[in-house]
């Protein structure tokens, strides 16, 4: 079969099986799925301004986290810990964002996103030395590195980076040097989403053009065969997919408070680090295919508001989608290889 | 009489490829049936019909005279069909004993816990074999051949019609398959038909009653081993005359007069992991040219010396002085030497993504890749589709021909081979061989076929040591120059006045008295 078609018809498949479901499931309790379904699409796809000032600001956070996953994924680090680093670097970002004494937009905006991108990177960077150095699976460590960072957010918005008139648990306002320019005029469209495409891009041309990108997707297939028929360390392969996933996944918490929120406070992720390995699944880890999904669940998550008002369906539902993805994803995944032959020939 | 297993016009294929067409096949009772074919022939899939582990797309199953459509390797078993499999299934952390009651139905009762009339039971079984096993240590400690007569045990304490053998004597020294065909002569005996699927043609003829030969899915042979000659079976395998394996390229004799540098030397190499030596104390110098052959029982340290020589293991004490890129052939070609998912092209560029050659700026210059790849192919006589085949899908014999391709075109002034035609065909074997011997008499062979492609890398100045390891003593004999044998992770030279199959037999089974002379 085609390797570029097969992709998309599974993912097609995954799609198709999960609205079926969703349909099944929404007739159950009593809605007209047609009806469900049609107020979702007006929500996301209605009128330019909701495709570009929600569906698309709403896929940013998505996408940049899906790209963090896909490439730790490809590379074999299953870091589960998007959400923590996200929550890292959207911290990093503020705090320079309001402790740095300068106001000119070409040195905060670079600093800022240097500063997230390295926050993140070292939340990774904890569970990759104990992966590299002791064994530890990341599965674990990364996941609970997330709760650290969730709570060592809370207790900076309620302290040391509280709002100085200290009402809300939220930071004072960022300056408006370290806020990302507007993409398109009005619109609530920020530079934040070119800048997802732009990462997705460069990591597509990585993994399928140079060298470190296949050692690193050898790496993600057999770390045995790299060592011994690529003559190289899947230690640094893996060190480099853990610390640049977590820079992307720092990259996301920061730009979304740079372009959107303009300030930090608790729960700023409604769980994007975790919706990210749906959106990583679903694109197959392909980075291009990922702006891809990212729209899709950026689609579901603007569209989902609408869903309540005109159809009066919980937006709960759509998280309960988000899910049925990844299941359907695995499903799918695991009949197509029974179909495209059932064992190997020797 | 009736036949204890019958295939009818069995037909079975995967995607395009028909891995069995229309195959007539009778196993009698008390019969050693040798199974013969190249590699992708069809041999493991007929087996694996019989076991129940593949259903076949056409055509009927007959065992012990009934029609049966098995759905499972349960069901066969049920019916006294057992399979000892190329790689075993063993549980590693269960003993012996553990084992072989879990694979027979209401035998297990938990670890620990079986019915002390079932350990009687399997020792008055393994007597009435002649098997000697051992059945209270955990499997994962013991020897390959101890494994296998574990193995052997545990598929025949039930009554048992058909015993399939996937290349058992792969992995076995000269005695221990004298040892297991004795053992299946007097299984034979007592009526069970036996199939054995091999490569080595000596093997077959000196065990087997019969043979059937399989080319590309078809039978186009069965005889009585009495009436078949090695050359004659060969032939039909291949579908033309060949060369005995090997024997076209008769041992070249040692390098003479001025001894070379050699290209590699281990001083006092000694490897440990977790406090058990793998490596002890090895001293070893491969000069440029030569074919130095390594023999020894699987599991005595080779692949650990392997790993030494190729640069990617560390010796815990002594020095390694190694050349700056050695080839490396490993042992295990699906986990080790491929990534089943990758194409061939990227299976290659293993070889080249280090290179300069292969770089510009900072892509990879896949175009090249693909062209070497391509000749590679054409070189090798890797048969697929096109380069972008993923290796997962091709034959055994054409996945080695890929490794073996990759490896000789580094630009290595040294190669490693482990086991380099296990698993071969006969004509893959004789091309194998030959590549390897003429690698040795020719500078810098590997490379210099390489020139069509655009970018060959840089040539050595002189020919590669090549150090062989092998468990199969008529390789190591018909390659080598000189001669070394390992044992418990001691390498012991062999003198040339000892170059025998007898003599470095004993040494593999370990026969000298400690340590041996350097």
């Amino acid at each position: 079969m085609n390797r570029t078609l097969t992709p998309v018809l599974t993912a097609t498949a995954a799609l198709a099986a999960t609205l079926a479901v969703a349909a099944a499931l929404l007739a159950l309790g009593g809605h007209s799925p047609g009806a469900v379904f049609a107020a979702l699409l007006r929500g996301a796809f209605g009128t330019w301004d909701r495709f570009f000032s929600f569906t698309l600001v709403r896929a940013t956070p998505l996408l940049l986290t899906g790209l963090a996953v896909a490439l730790a994924f490809k590379a074999r680090v299953w870091n589960i810990g998007a959400e923590g680093q996200l929550h890292a670097g959207a911290l990093a970002g503020v705090a320079v964002a309001i402790l740095l004494p300068v106001h000119s937009p070409l040195l905060v905006l670079p600093a800022t996103l240097a500063a997230a991108a390295a926050a993140g990177a070292l939340w990774a960077a904890v569970p990759a030395a104990m992966k590299t150095r002791m064994g530890v699976g990341e599965v674990i460590t990364t996941l609970l590195m997330n709760f650290v960072a969730v709570f060592l957010a809370q207790f900076l918005v309620q302290g040391p980076l509280q709002e100085p008139r200290g009402v809300f648990n939220q930071t004072d306002e960022i300056p408006l040097a370290a806020r990302l320019p507007a993409l398109l005029p009005d619109t609530r469209l920020h530079l934040g989403f070119l800048l997802g495409i732009v990462i997705a891009v460069a990591l597509w041309l990585y993994l399928t053009r140079t060298p470190g990108g296949f050692r690193l997707r050898a790496v993600g297939a057999s770390p045995r065969a790299a060592e011994v028929s690529g003559r190289f360390r899947a230690g640094p392969v893996v060190w480099l997919a853990f610390l640049t996933s977590g820079a992307i996944a720092g990259l996301a918490g920061w730009i979304q408070v740079a372009g959107v929120t303009h300030r930090m406070y608790e729960g700023l992720s409604p769980g994007w680090g975790y919706t990210a390995i749906a959106v990583a699944l679903l694109a197959r880890l392909n980075p291009l295919a990922v702006v891809v999904t990212a729209i899709v669940f950026g689609a579901l998550s603007a569209g989902g508001g609408a869903m309540q008002r005109e159809a009066g369906v919980p937006e709960v539902w759509v998280r309960g989608i988000e899910a049925l993805v990844i299941l359907a994803v695995l499903t799918v995944d695991r009949s197509w290889q029974v179909l495209a032959g059932g064992g190997s020939r020797d | 009489m009736t036949a204890a297993a019958r295939l009818r016009g069995v037909t079975r294929r995967f995607g395009a490829v028909t891995a069995l067409g229309e195959v007539d096949f009778e196993l009698a009772p008390g019969e050693i049936h040798g199974l013969l074919g190249e590699n992708g022939a069809g041999k493991t899939t007929l087996a694996r019909i019989l076991a129940g582990l593949l259903a076949p797309d056409a055509g009927g199953v007959e065992i012990g005279g009934r029609s049966v459509a098995l759905r499972s390797a349960r069901e066969a078993r049920a019916l006294g069909v057992a399979m000892v499999h190329q790689h075993f299934s063993l549980v590693p952390r269960f003993t012996g004993l553990e084992n072989i009651a879990l694979f027979n139905a209401g035998a297990w009762t938990g670890r620990g816990t079986e019915a002390p009339d079932y350990r009687a039971l399997v020792r008055a079984r393994a007597r009435e074999l002649k098997l000697e096993v051992e059945l209270d240590a955990p499997v994962a400690g013991l020897g390959v051949g101890e494994r296998q007569r574990i193995e052997v045990l545990k598929a025949l304490m039930s009554e048992t019609g058909v015993l399939l053998l996937d290349e058992p004597t792969a992995v076995l020294a000269p005695r221990e398959v004298e040892g297991l065909f004795a053992v299946l002569r007097r299984v034979a005996e007592a009526g069970t038909g036996i199939v054995l699927v091999a490569h080595k043609l000596d093997e077959v003829l000196a065990v087997a009653d019969r043979v059937t030969v399989l080319r590309r899915g078809r039978r186009v042979l069965t005889e009585e081993a009495g009436k078949v000659t090695a050359a004659g079976l060969a032939e039909a395998m291949v579908g033309e005359p060949v060369g005995r394996p090997g024997r076209e390229h008769p041992p070249g004799r040692g390098p003479r007069g001025l001894e070379p540098e050699p290209v590699a030397t281990l001083e006092g190499v000694t490897v440990r992991s977790g406090g058990t030596p793998l490596l002890r104390d090895v001293d070893l110098a491969v000069r440029p040219g030569e074919i130095l052959g390594i023999a020894g029982v699987d599991g005595n340290g080779q692949r650990t010396l392997a790993a030494v020589l190729a640069g990617i293991r560390t010796p815990d004490k002594g020095t390694a002085t190694l050349p700056r890129e050695v080839g490396w052939i490993p042992q295990d070609r699906g986990e080790e030497g491929l990534v089943n998912d990758f194409t061939i092209i990227e299976n290659v560029a293993f070889a080249l993504h280090g290179k300069a050659a292969y770089r510009r700026g900072p892509w990879f210059d896949w175009a090249g890749v693909e062209e070497t790849a391509g000749s590679l192919m054409r070189e090798m006589d890797v048969r697929a589709e096109s380069p972008e085949t993923t290796a997962g899908t091709l034959s055994g014999g054409n996945q080695q021909r890929v490794v073996a391709g990759r490896e000789f075109l580094r630009s290595a002034e040294m190669l490693v081979a482990e086991s380099p035609t296990r698993g071969l065909d006969v004509k893959a074997t004789v091309a194998v061989r030959a590549r390897i011997a003429g690698l040795a008499t020719t500078p810098s062979a590997g490379a210099r076929e390489h020139q069509t492609t655009r970018r060959p890398p840089a040539a050595p100045k002189r020919p590669p040591g090549i150090v062989l390891i092998s468990a199969d003593l008529d390789e190591i004999l018909e390659l080598s120059h000189r001669i070394a044998v390992m044992v418990r992770g001691r390498l012991i030279p062999v003198p040339r006045d000892r170059h025998t199959r007898t003599a470095i037999g004993e040494l593999m089974l370990g026969a000298q008295q400690g340590g041996g002379p350097r």
